[in-house]
């Protein structure tokens, strides 16, 4: 497994304070773009994503790739994640991912 | 002149030596000789015991001093019969020549790192020019209905109840070294309109329970001090060697129930909190996430179910199963009886004496269950095991008979480790001289993973705050 450069559990708010670095984070598309689309953080925020898509696409989608800007992101893998998706609770994954247990995670 | 008085002076009388005391905060095993002045401020009854190193007797004080440390004293024997007398609930003492060690936490519920022990060669002398101070008994009542989340917490509790009920005196063997020690279980009620049975040990239940006994008829109200709550039973609530039992005391408290008794109390109907009281002991619609426990919480607790079988939801896999076990037995098709294996391939049994070349086949797994916590054995039957096995046991006998048994290999591998939520019951067998812990697979769901991360999330949450 390759852990040269892991990537952080982020949700919209989390995503500024990883400008430049390697994130994941599952969003629900709100529209697709010509060269990416734009979709909905599990915390409410607008979050567009540059790269390649798979075709079809499903309602919600992981995101893996560097961070453009608090907003934005320079995909390098994007999965299709289906129609049904919990969000409160990847939201709250983010969360822990990133408080007190982040230890266990990067 | 001048040297008659200094003479006087030097043999003016001084019955103690002054002493150096010592403050209980500064006392440990290494600190040399020390003198403390502390006051009693609770004494527990003398208990008796019979273990593999012979008879004795045992009573502990807990004493408190001028800044407040409060500290355990335990005597044994010849010390414990010595100082039981001496040592008066409010009284001051001079106490020198003790032992400390480390505090048993199991034991002792005062807040001190160090317990102490004294023995026959100890000194205690009584501080005559003290005055006696019996610390008025401060209760924290939690009402009946509210005693839930105390199970088998480490917090002693208080209650104030009207008495409903006084048994008679039982004898009761103590495990731990056969000596028998009699028990009295009283019930009591609260204006929460729930009941509870206390159950009185040693002394209480000889001492003041026979006098509750005597009085019960005419409703007497019990506030009790230092209650321990246990499961057994489902929810009990257990005197201790520092319990206090008052009866009708003087207090707000008091008045306040034996006005609500007098008006409406004495004709309602109360709930016994101890017997529906149950975590595990419902079975009708249980949701996946109540009474949740990792399967070693069920094992490391082998006297789960003792008097009643106990329910709990756990998620797991299984992860071992022996494939030369007997996994079915055939049954008639039409009284749903056992058979008994026949010659050639008909197949006859014991009950209502048909012959069948059909039987229907009926699951008995026993297999192995794996989670984050540990493992256990369960057993299940019938469609709990058709849904984990993956097919009916008509269909794996099917596979078991043929020459290759490769598709037969692969069915029960294929049903392993695949998370499921399971139902379980938990019960007593017994098992020659000995009763075994059993636990029964009833209901088999598949696990809905929005609603577990839920479920784990809380209790992460939990575990913060």
């Amino acid at each position: 497994m390759d852990t040269s450069s892991p990537a952080v559990l982020v949700n919209g708010d989390l995503l500024r304070g990883y400008v430049g670095q390697r994130v994941r984070t599952v969003i629900q598309v709100v529209r697709p773009e010509a060269n990416g689309l734009t979709g909905r953080s599990t915390d409410e925020k607008q979050i567009v994503v540059k790269g390649q898509m798979p075709a079809p696409l499903t309602t919600f989608v992981e995101v893996i790739g560097v961070a453009d800007s608090a907003q934005s992101i320079h995909a390098e893998i994007v999965t299709n994640f289906g129609d049904s998706f919990d969000t409160s609770n990847f939201n709250q994954l983010c969360q822990l991912a990133n408080g007190e247990y982040r230890h266990l995670f990067i | 002149m001048l040297l008659f008085l200094y003479y006087s002076m030097s043999t003016s009388t001084h019955t103690s030596v002054p002493r150096q005391i010592y403050p209980l905060a500064r006392l440990n095993p290494y600190q040399g000789n020390w003198t403390i002045k502390v006051r009693v401020t609770s004494k527990g009854h003398m208990r008796h015991y019979n273990n593999t190193r012979g008879e004795g007797c045992v009573f502990s004080v807990e004493l408190t001093d001028d800044d407040g440390t409060q500290i355990q004293a335990i005597m044994f024997n010849a010390a414990a019969r010595k100082f039981f007398e001496l040592f008066d609930m409010g009284k001051v003492y001079y106490i020198s020549g003790g032992y400390l060690k480390r505090a048993n936490k199991q034991y002792n519920r005062v807040d001190n790192d160090y317990e102490m022990t004294l023995n026959e060669n100890s000194q205690v002398e009584e501080a005559v020019n003290e005055p006696i101070i019996i610390p008025t008994l401060t209760f924290s009542f939690v009402p009946i209905d509210q005693l839930g989340p105390y199970v088998q917490q480490k917090e002693l509790i208080d209650v104030i109840g009207v008495v409903q009920h006084v048994s008679s005196t039982m004898s009761i063997r103590r495990k731990a070294d056969n000596e028998s020690v009699p028990k009295r279980d009283i019930t009591i009620a609260d204006d929460t309109m729930k009941s509870m049975i206390v159950s009185l040990w040693g002394p209480l239940a000889t001492g003041i329970g026979s006098k509750l006994l005597d009085m019960f008829d005419a409703s007497p109200i019990v506030a009790i001090k230092s209650l321990r709550v246990s499961d057994f039973g489902g929810l009990t609530l257990s005197t201790i060697t520092k319990t206090i039992i008052e009866i009708n005391p003087n207090s707000h408290e008091s008045q306040k129930l034996k006005t609500w008794y007098a008006s409406e109390g004495s004709v309602a109907t109360f709930e016994s909190v101890g017997s529906t009281f149950r975590p595990g002991h419902t079975n009708d619609a249980p949701s996946m996430y109540s009474d949740r426990v990792g399967l070693e919480y069920i094992t490391n607790n082998p006297s789960l179910g003792e008097s009643t079988p106990v329910y709990y939801t756990t998620r797991a896999c299984m992860s071992f199963i022996k494939d030369d076990q007997a996994m079915y037995y055939r049954t008639c098709k039409t009284c749903n009886k056992k058979l008994t294996v026949n010659v050639g391939s008909a197949y006859s049994f014991l009950i209502c004496r048909k012959t069948q070349t059909d039987p229907n086949f009926r699951y008995v797994v026993s297999a192995k269950f794996s989670d984050a916590s540990g493992e256990a054995w369960m057993s299940l039957f019938a469609d709990e095991a058709e849904t984990i096995i993956g097919c009916s046991a008509a269909d794996l006998d099917i596979m078991k008979s043929k020459p290759d048994g490769s598709a037969y290999q692969t069915q029960l591998k294929k049903a392993k480790w695949v998370p499921h939520v399971f139902r379980v019951m938990v019960a007593l067998r017994a098992y020659n001289n000995d009763r075994r812990q059993r636990i029964t697979v009833k209901i088999v769901s598949l696990v809905d993973y929005a609603g577990e991360s839920k479920y784990l999330l809380n209790e992460i949450s939990s575990t913060q705050s």
